[in-house]
């Protein structure tokens, strides 16, 4: 996420529909330096849908063994 | 202490507001937007959750709803934001100075080119005035909604469904409406500036850009936003590109509670009773010789009266009237167009009650403006 705006307005709308998420600062989101990451447990599938379509602008990333990073 | 200077900031506050404040004080010490950690992350959210209630007040998407210090801050952002490519630029003649002076530096720089469209008590004539100076090159048209001096309500509506069918960016100060009137960005509204600590009942250093995206504002000030922080360019994504540096979360904080408060009294409920105020002030001084009153029958006016003592100066009578123990603005109020619109080359002391005021204070002040009336130096 670019900012910390985008990312509560992408939790808050995450929530609401049902994925667990949390909010972390991260250094590098983009080659331009540190923002913030929410970060999905199960699939990001639906999110990105929903993300999209309330035009919060993101990127997926690679999470972990359970997690999906947007 | 009676104040009646509420169109300049609303006193006292809301207990929710002060309550709000101490909240925040205590709780929200971290710098939103920066860090990771709890502090600042319980800071952060505090301030979404002030953006997000601001928005869904206006009408507005949260990230495009930009905290300011104040309404000028956020009518200088959008009009040098807007007018930083150049072009022709309009004014309405009841315009504050945060409006007018950024206008007119613009104007002096020879960036733009300025008119200054002339506002009449007939909705009609000053709707004919704005469309008459659109040109091919017009990018902007700033107009306040309610006038900081007189608080006669202009067309803002119309101006923005004219602005719409031009082309054009719809800049709306409502410094004196918001909060009072349901303003909406769906009213024809590009960008609309207020200020936090007035009708909104936030604390000072407080105001809002809010923006419906269609004109992009070019930042007037950079620097760090919490995001793209290995850039260096101001990011473009709002509301960072418009808030470099640390944000006023506990004035954030106060104008969310200000507009739950706003939003649990009922606006109607709290217009109709300035209104009302309004109404006893200026019934108490009908018939008096020697007092003028500054309404026309023909305009609309939002809960504002500006009045004289005509054998007095204004500054004169405001000083009486506070010794009285009332406070009320009185001379030009920052409004240099807007008094020569009206011809009161004295200036004029404005009556601006809050929610908080009552109809007993009011009959006295009436009576206190009817004795100083009397003085024998009057």
């Amino acid at each position: 996420m670019p900012s910390y705006t985008y990312a509560v307005k992408a939790q808050r709308l995450l929530r609401a529909r049902g994925y667990p998420c949390r909010i972390r600062r991260r250094e590098k989101t983009s080659s331009k330096g540190c923002g913030f990451t929410v970060l999905i447990n199960g699939s990001c599938d639906g999110a990105e849908r929903l993300l999209t379509g309330y035009a919060v602008p993101y990127s997926v990333r690679g999470g972990g063994a359970d997690d999906d990073k947007l | 202490m009676i104040n009646f200077d509420n169109a300049a900031t609303t006193f006292p506050k809301p207990l929710s507001v002060r309550r709000a404040a101490a909240e925040a004080i205590k709780s929200f010490g971290g710098n939103a937007g920066r860090g990771g950690h709890e502090l600042a992350m319980r800071t952060s959210e505090a301030l979404y959750s002030a953006r997000e209630t601001a928005a869904g007040f206006f009408g507005a998407a949260p990230e495009n709803t930009v905290f300011t210090l104040n309404c000028t801050h956020a009518l200088n952002m959008a009009i040098q934001g807007v007018m930083s490519e150049g072009g022709h630029i309009i004014i309405s003649s009841m315009e504050h100075n945060s409006a007018a002076r950024p206008a007119v530096a613009l104007a002096m720089k020879k960036q733009v080119t300025l008119s200054v469209a002339e506002v009449f008590p007939d909705r009609e004539r000053t709707l004919e005035s704005f469309r008459r100076l659109i040109r091919s090159d017009t990018r902007a048209v700033v107009c306040t909604i309610a006038s900081n001096v007189t608080g006669q309500l202009l067309p803002y509506k119309e101006i923005g469904q004219l602005c719409r069918e031009n082309g054009i960016c719809f800049i709306a100060d409502g410094a004196q409406a918001c909060g009072i009137y349901d303003i909406k960005l769906s009213d024809g509204i590009n960008i609309l500036c207020t200020a936090g600590h007035k009708g909104l009942y936030g604390i000072t250093g407080t105001g809002l850009l809010l923006t419906d995206g269609q004109y992009p504002i070019k930042p007037i000030m950079q620097g760090g936003t919490g995001s793209n922080s290995l850039s260096l360019f101001q990011p473009s994504i709002l509301p960072d590109s418009l808030e470099s540096g640390t944000p006023n979360v506990i004035g954030a904080v106060t104008v969310g509670a200000g507009i739950n408060f706003i939003g649990s009294y009922g606006m109607n409920r709290l217009r109709t009773h300035e209104e009302q105020l309004c109404r006893l002030f200026i019934e108490g001084l009908e018939g008096t010789d020697g007092i003028t009153v500054y309404r026309d029958a023909a305009a609309e006016y939002a809960p504002i009266v500006s009045f004289n003592i005509d054998a007095l100066g204004s500054e004169e009578t405001a000083e009486l009237l506070s010794e009285r123990g009332f406070c009320l603005r009185a001379g030009y109020h920052c409004a240099a167009l807007a008094h020569a619109t009206l011809g009161t080359k004295g200036g004029t002391v404005r009556f601006a009650p809050s929610v908080f005021n009552t109809e007993e204070e009011v009959r006295k002040l009436v009576y206190n403006v009817k004795i100083l009336k009397n003085l024998p130096n009057s």
